[in-house]
């Protein structure tokens, strides 16, 4: 008996190796079958909301199919309704993405790279809202307004998404710096090189991808947010309050055209960040060959 | 080996990292633009506060963090009304209304505001933010409360809303200097109302009958009485109302009470029913706006329904549903156009009201919206354009427009068999509130 | 930065943020708190009064729909598991090249508004749209069946919302176990099944704990999918938080109600965070 309480047997004879029974292939095809079938149930959705957005109803009811057209990609841009919200929803996502990312970079580099004490609190301070389900985060906001009587709109909007963002911006920044080498920074430090431009030329480009994927993490979440928005946005409507109300009379098919572009617009970014991280890595490895 | 990797990455150009900082701050700019083209300054005001109507009490109108940190409330400044100050319009208006509610057509435009752009050179910005009084009450409440404006300039509430708000204190009184065309062409019955005497705050938009809506092709037969709704053959496919004002007096008229002469017993009985009804799933939800959605589709048989809805839905999503006022009784509602207090564009909201009084656009309005109008001369128009019609060939509009005729205006029938809506002290608002809350949450 | 100031450095960084979550968290949450204790309406004022029977009232009266929310989240993020389960141990062991390519399918869905996604479902699940409709023409299922406004839409909506988040931090932490310990196991003659009970598994609970949180907690507090796809029954402590708040503005019977679901909410976690043995997961 070992220690772990599995009883060795005598010096094993080497299993030969036979092609698997039909058995065991197809119990072995289980697995990625199920997963592509998951993979499939997650996508239903989103492809009924493109083929819906060639529809052509008759009403206001985008319920059963009427007719195929692109006519809707083309009129949704003079649909004043839509693209008025639609508007608040990208200035809302572009400056909050842009301000969570800056103060939730900065957390995430003191949190990995320096000593100070109150670490306890820091962390109870970020991780909490996250902890936290947003119809709370919002309610405690809409307070906080009314009892200042401040006018809820397109400001309040974007602190508050800005404030769930910093979060998530310092979870993922924290994640990727987690295994980060600082001797390269050393190095420079002692080719002569100041603080400020080893920041600059160093640790910056190296950091940046984690940067990049926080800021993407952080404009989907504020571009998608309805429930937060809902209690703080007074009456701007953002795309998803738009949708909202819209969907009690009828969502027309152009909501269906925007969603469409969104999702387009994502994968597409997505893809573009995945390619130039894997060309970066390339090239990085290129460069470590070399020197070798 | 680090160093020379070092120098290497020290000498390389940062102009990726510029870029991104250039694109940083090009957002920022871009939005910072954004926002000061956007909202409505949202400067903290101090408390206007309600005016005379409510007793203000030692503390201000909005809830305070600390016990003693709140400013004190000086009653409001405004008693005259500001239009007279100011007679030539902003040339904006923020108009905010029901969806449903005015003529679109097919490429979802507005063609009656368009009109009234081109007449008048006020752009407008129609928003259909509201979908159910209570709902859209609560959300420009805190605004109003605190004296902050709200962001619209004319709204569309249905009477007790509008009788609420002017206890309040929340509404600009109008100046009927501006509003010819009202005093010339407004029906007698939509004069002088209960909930407004005089029309100082308000005048009517459309007005209309809460009733039941049901399908023939999923009932099996003919609806003609409340009672129907709670009728088992129809559980989970029957429809309420979440508006507590109407399911609640449609109930009290099914039991034999005057929803004006109710009492709290009579109130808590019809309660009863409902809440009876519920816990057995007999509706499948309750609804604001939404229920149009659901009848058209299919997913409810019968439901509570509003008069011109229907008639939009028999013309434009499903021709088979029907409109009918309960034997024991329906409810007449008038929406009405109310201009808020600190609207920032209030003379632009009375050309707005002012637009609707012209028997032509009100006619136009009518003819797609099927409710009934509160200007005369709206039935003769319509039976002449049925008549154009029908010269053109137009045989099926002509129709239509003849039907939308007869409904401009409730037949003498239905006003025998309608009600108005009581008023409500706030106390007996929460009361009434906490116990269809009941019915309507599980 | 002068040598002897270099301390201020990690302080200086974490000042920004750390005021505005301070600005725009805690402080709300305390005004929340003090909002709670507070009686009167928007038009007639608040005063702060120490109210703190609120609290029980709030319970008694909505105690069904806490419960109901616990219950949901629970069966949602059981559910989640189940499935997300093997779809994450897939990626991560059977993924190979494709490993990459199959984490983004997972997460691509996420980039479509959450509301627009429910509001598909609502599309595909109607009465008589062209899932059920197909059906109940043909036969197999009777007139009346329906999948929405039931308890049953609900939790699939959720479900389905919430997967990816329970996926990604599975596939994380599968894909940290150590290859050997698991090659151990079956030199060791472990079949298997008993390699993934008592090596993968185990190893994996972070993941598992992780995932937990992340489909409970929000689920918990969710309000549209109930909105969308349910009925009056299905109501759950969003929707009547969001009720108070936003349509009868009867704000310190919501505040309070919030600040129960909160406790409501640390309570389950660490006791779940007991059941698991996950304390040390959560620190630093």
């Amino acid at each position: 008996m070992t220690a772990a309480g599995i009883p060795i047997r005598p010096a094993a004879r080497p299993v030969a190796t036979r092609r698997p029974r039909l058995g065991a292939r197809l119990s072995r095809a289980v697995l990625p079958a199920y997963t592509l079938l998951a993979v499939i149930y997650l996508f239903i959705p989103i492809v009924v909301m493109m083929a819906f957005s060639f529809n052509n109803p008759r009403g206001r009811q985008n319920i059963t199919w009427q007719g195929f057209t692109v006519q809707n990609y083309f009129d949704v841009w003079s649909r004043s309704d839509i693209t008025g919200p639609m508007t608040s929803s990208l200035i809302v996502a572009a400056t909050a993405t842009v301000l969570a990312t800056v103060l939730g970079t900065l957390i995430g580099l003191a949190l990995t790279r320096y000593e100070f004490r109150g670490r306890g609190p820091l962390n109870l301070l970020i991780y909490v809202p996250l902890a936290t389900p947003e119809v709370i985060l919002g309610a405690s906001l809409l307070s906080l307004w009314v009892s200042a009587g401040v006018q809820r709109g397109l400001l309040t909007i974007i602190i508050a998404h800005v404030m769930f963002n910093v979060s998530y911006v310092v979870v993922t920044i924290r994640a990727r710096l987690a295994g980060f080498n600082r001797s390269l920074e050393e190095a420079a430090m002692d080719l002569g090189a100041n603080e400020w431009a080893t920041f600059r030329k160093i640790t910056l480009p190296l950091i940046m991808p984690g940067i990049i994927a926080a800021a993407l993490l952080a404009f989907v979440l504020s571009i998608d947010d309805y429930v937060i928005t809902l209690f703080v946005a007074g009456q701007t409507r953002t795309f998803p309050l738009w949708v909202y109300g819209a969907s009690r009379f009828g969502v027309p098919p152009e909501v269906n055209v925007l969603g469409t572009l969104i999702f387009v617009v994502a994968f597409v970014l997505i893809v573009v960040q995945i390619l130039w991280a894997r060309r970066r890595a390339s090239i990085e490895q290129a460069l470590a060959k070399e020197v070798k | 080996m680090t160093e020379v990797d070092a120098r290497e990455l020290l000498d390389r150009p940062t102009s990726g990292l510029r870029r991104l900082v250039a694109l940083g701050a090009t957002m920022l700019l871009v939005a910072g633009c954004g926002i000061a083209g956007q909202s409505p300054t949202p400067a903290p005001t101090g408390t206007a506060g309600p005016t005379a109507t409510v007793a203000p009490t030692s503390g201000s109108p909005s809830p305070t963090a600390t016990a003693g940190g709140s400013p004190t409330a000086a009653p409001s400044p405004t008693q005259a009304p500001s239009p007279t100050e100011q007679p030539s319009p902003a040339g904006q208006l923020d108009f905010a209304n029901w969806p449903l509610y005015i003529d679109i057509d097919d490429s979802g435009a507005y063609p009656t505001l368009d009109k009234f752009t081109a007449e008048t050179g006020i752009s407008v910005r129609y928003l259909e933010d509201i979908n159910d009084n209570e709902e859209f009450f609560g959300l420009v409440q805190p605004d109003l409360a605190a004296g902050n404006p709200t962001g619209y300039d004319l709204m569309v509430f249905t009477d007790w809303t509008v009788e609420r708000m002017i206890r309040l204190g929340y509404l600009e009184p109008l100046d009927h200097s501006l509003l010819p065309t009202f005093a010339a062409n407004a029906q007698e019955l939509y004069l002088d109302p209960w909930y407004d005497p005089g029309n100082v705050y308000s005048i009517p938009y459309q007005s209309g009958i809460t009733g039941i809506a049901y399908n023939p092709t999923l009932t099996g037969r003919e609806i003609t009485s409340f009672d129907d709704l709670f009728d088992p053959e129809f559980a989970g496919r029957a429809g309420i109302f979440s508006e507590m004002r109407d399911t609640l007096c449609l109930t009290l008229l099914s039991m034999g009470v005057e929803p004006v002469t109710a009492t709290i017993e009579q109130v808590q009985a019809a309660q009863q029913k409902l809440l009876e009804a519920a816990q057995r799933n007999q509706f499948r939800s309750d609804y604001g706006n939404d229920y149009y959605d659901a009848l058209a589709a299919g997913d409810l048989a019968i439901t509570i329904a509003w008069s011109g809805d229907i008639s939009q839905m028999q013309l434009y999503d499903n021709a088979d549903v029907r409109f009918v006022v309960p034997e024991t009784g329906g409810m007449l509602w008038v929406d009405n156009m109310v201009i808020p207090k600190g609207a920032a564009h209030p003379i632009d909201a009375h050309a707005m009201m002012d637009f609707w009084y012209d028997v032509e656009n009100a006619t136009a309005l009518t003819e797609y919206i099927g409710y009934f109008t509160p200007v005369s001369g709206v039935a003769e128009q319509v039976l002449e354009d049925a008549q154009t019609a029908r010269d053109e060939g137009d045989e099926e509009w002509a129709a239509q427009l003849e039907v939308i005729s007869q409904t401009a205006f409730p037949s003498n029938d239905q006003l025998q068999n309608v009600y108005t809506y009581p008023q409500l002290t706030e106390e007996e608002e929460r009361t009434w509130n906490d116990l269809f809350n009941e019915v309507i949450a599980d | 930065m002068p040598r002897r100031l270099r301390w201020l450095t990690p302080y200086l960084f974490l000042l920004p943020g750390g005021l505005w979550l301070t600005a725009f968290f805690v402080l709300p949450m305390l005004v929340m708190a003090s909002i709670s204790l507070q009686e009167g309406s928007l038009s007639s004022g608040y005063r702060l009064t120490w109210n703190f029977p609120i609290y029980a009232e709030v319970i008694t009266e909505w105690t069904t729909q806490f419960v109901r929310s616990i219950w949901y989240a629970a069966a949602v993020t059981v559910l989640t598991l189940l499935i997300g389960y093997p779809m994450a141990y897939t990626i991560a062991f059977r993924g190979g090249r494709f490993k990459n390519i199959l984490l983004l399918l997972v997460i691509l869905p996420f980039f479509t508004a959450f509301i627009i996604r429910t509001l598909s479902w609502k599309l595909i699940l109607s009465d008589n749209g062209f899932v059920l409709g197909t059906l109940k023409d043909v036969g197999i299922l009777e007139p009346a069946f329906r999948v929405l406004a039931t308890p049953v839409a609900v939790i699939g909506g959720l479900t389905y919302n919430f997967l990816p988040f329970m996926v990604l931090p599975l596939y994380v932490a599968l894909e940290k176990i150590d290859r050997h310990l698991i090659e151990a196991g079956s030199d060791l003659y472990a079949s298997r099944r008993q390699t993934f009970l008592r090596v993968t598994l185990p190893l994996s609970m972070p993941g598992v704990f992780a995932g937990s949180l992340l489909v409970f907690i929000p689920a918990i507090g969710d309000f549209i999918n109930a909105d969308l796809l349910g009925s009056r029954e299905t109501t759950m402590i969003g929707n009547i938080i969001q009720r108070l708040f936003v349509q009868t503005n009867a704000y310190p019977e919501a505040a309070a109600l919030s600040f129960v679901l909160m406790a409501a909410v640390l309570v389950l976690v660490a006791l779940y965070a007991r059941f698991v043995g996950a304390e040390e997961l959560t620190r630093g």
